[in-house]
């Protein structure tokens, strides 16, 4: 039994078997029965193990119906790599609020990388977050900004489990498996009415037609998307292409031959679909939400002093009048005591 | 698809209408050094709410003389795989001129 706890491999059992002879050159006799006897109790041991089989595996047997905690049951099979594109895809879709969609036609390898060089390139340019009033300095998404190409039916697919599935409605049915492979995403995509113009689903989905890449960013910032709409599709006066003296690189052939295949074809805000109009407009709204936040509560807080102005404005009328009317009426009273008080001046 | 004898394509679409599918797709399918060989590409998009029709003219030219022939096609209507056939049969038709002319 010793033997057997202290040695876990079959070399082990050979040290031991030394040892035990070691110690039988000493006494002949019994200790070949040591020996025998070892190896008995040890066949015993392994004999006693698999009598008592039945009952210690009926402890350890799992139930019929048991699920590995890593492998909950899904609709399709999760290790192809469309299930796991579909997740990858969802996990965008969730985590980006601000993303472009790009039409590429034919680019080659090399067009994609002086594309890419360029993005990148103007990305950086692009000024580090300033610090909050209260000190924290929001992180730098820089880095964070992909350019990457699409498997457009498996992103609309990924769409539509973003859209239409509620995750956790689903959490609290009785079978309670609720991620985005599971049967109840996959029946959920099934009967949803994916027609309906109002869903953002059916607004967007005829983009993802055709080879197209996303560009995505993890925050809203107006400064990166200027920034990235300045390389990838620039227009004259909001967003101008950076000159050549700036920028030569951006003028090379590669580069120049991948931007001219490149076609903005709409975007995806907050979750709403956007055109390309729509994405530029965001491009230029200046300081982000938090620029949109500080104009409206100026908006507002102006709006309150025009009204106090306009409220105030009647009253101050009235009593200027009436201020205006009763010095008339004063003069008007007792002309002598002017007439007198200007006659020894004159 | 042969695109030996395509000068010049011009489209116009709103991307965010399903009728615009097959113009992207032929866009799509030109070759990645179609505009190296001389082909004129302008592509105009329409705001999300413009109800237009996508608009797609290929002009030809054969021996790099402008052959003239202008072609409007309904993408809506004929789907990717008719504006191909369109374009093929004109293209095939250039192509046996071509090989008149040099042998």
């Amino acid at each position: 039994m010793s033997a057997r706890l202290n040695c876990s491999s079959a070399r082990c059992v050979g040290r031991v078997i030394k040892s035990q002879t070691t110690n039988s050159l000493s006494r002949a006799a019994p200790a070949a029965v040591t020996l025998h006897q070892t190896s008995i109790s040890s066949t015993r041991h392994y004999a006693v193990a698999s009598r008592a089989a039945p009952l210690a595996l009926g402890k350890l047997q799992l139930p019929e119906d048991y699920v590995p905690p890593t492998k909950p049951p899904t609709a399709r099979r999760p290790e192809t790599r469309k299930s796991q594109m579909i997740r990858a895809y969802t996990a965008l879709l969730r985590s980006t609020p601000l993303m472009l969609f790009f039409q590429h036609n034919n680019l080659t390898a090399v067009e994609w990388a002086a594309v890419r060089r360029e993005l990148r390139r103007a990305l950086s340019e692009v000024p580090p977050p300033v610090a909050g009033p209260d000190g924290s300095v929001p992180v730098d998404i820089t880095d964070s900004i992909h350019f990457q190409v699409l498997r457009t039916r498996m992103f609309d697919v990924a769409f539509k489990v973003v859209e239409f599935f509620d995750a956790e409605e689903a959490a609290k049915q009785s079978n309670g498996y609720a991620h985005d492979l599971s049967k109840s995403a996959y029946e959920a995509i099934q009967a949803a009415d994916t027609t309906n113009p109002n869903t953002a689903y059916a607004q967007i989905s005829p983009l993802f037609n055709g080879p197209v890449a996303a560009l995505t960013f993890p925050t809203v910032s107006p400064a990166h998307l200027a920034a990235a709409l300045k390389i990838l599709s620039p227009s004259a006066p909001d967003y101008p292409a950076p000159t050549r003296r700036k920028n030569p690189g951006y003028y090379e052939l590669a580069a120049q031959s991948g931007l001219q295949k490149l076609l903005l074809v709409g975007g995806r805000v907050e979750g709403k679909a956007f055109d390309y109009q729509g994405v530029r407009w965001v491009g230029g709204i200046e300081g982000g939400l938090d620029g949109l936040r500080s104009q409206l509560v100026y908006m507002l807080q102006s709006a309150g002093l025009g009204v106090t102005t306009a409220l105030e404005g009647h009253s101050k009328g009235l009593w200027l009048a009436l201020e205006s009317r009763r010095s008339v009426l004063d003069e008007e009273q007792n002309p002598t005591k002017k007439e007198d008080g200007e006659a020894p001046s004159s | 698809m042969i695109t030996r004898f395509i000068t010049e394509v011009k489209t116009k679409f709103n991307p965010f209408s399903a009728s615009a599918r097959s113009t992207r797709l032929f866009l799509s399918s030109l070759p990645a050094n179609a505009r190296n060989q001389g082909m004129k590409i302008d592509t105009k998009l329409l705001p999300r709410t413009s109800a237009d029709p996508a608009v797609l003219q290929v002009k030809f030219s054969v021996l790099l003389i402008e052959d003239g022939k202008e072609m409007n096609l309904d993408g809506a209507k004929l789907g990717i795989k008719g504006i191909i056939e369109e374009v093929d049969r004109h293209s095939r038709f250039l192509q046996k001129q071509a090989d008149l002319n040099d042998g």
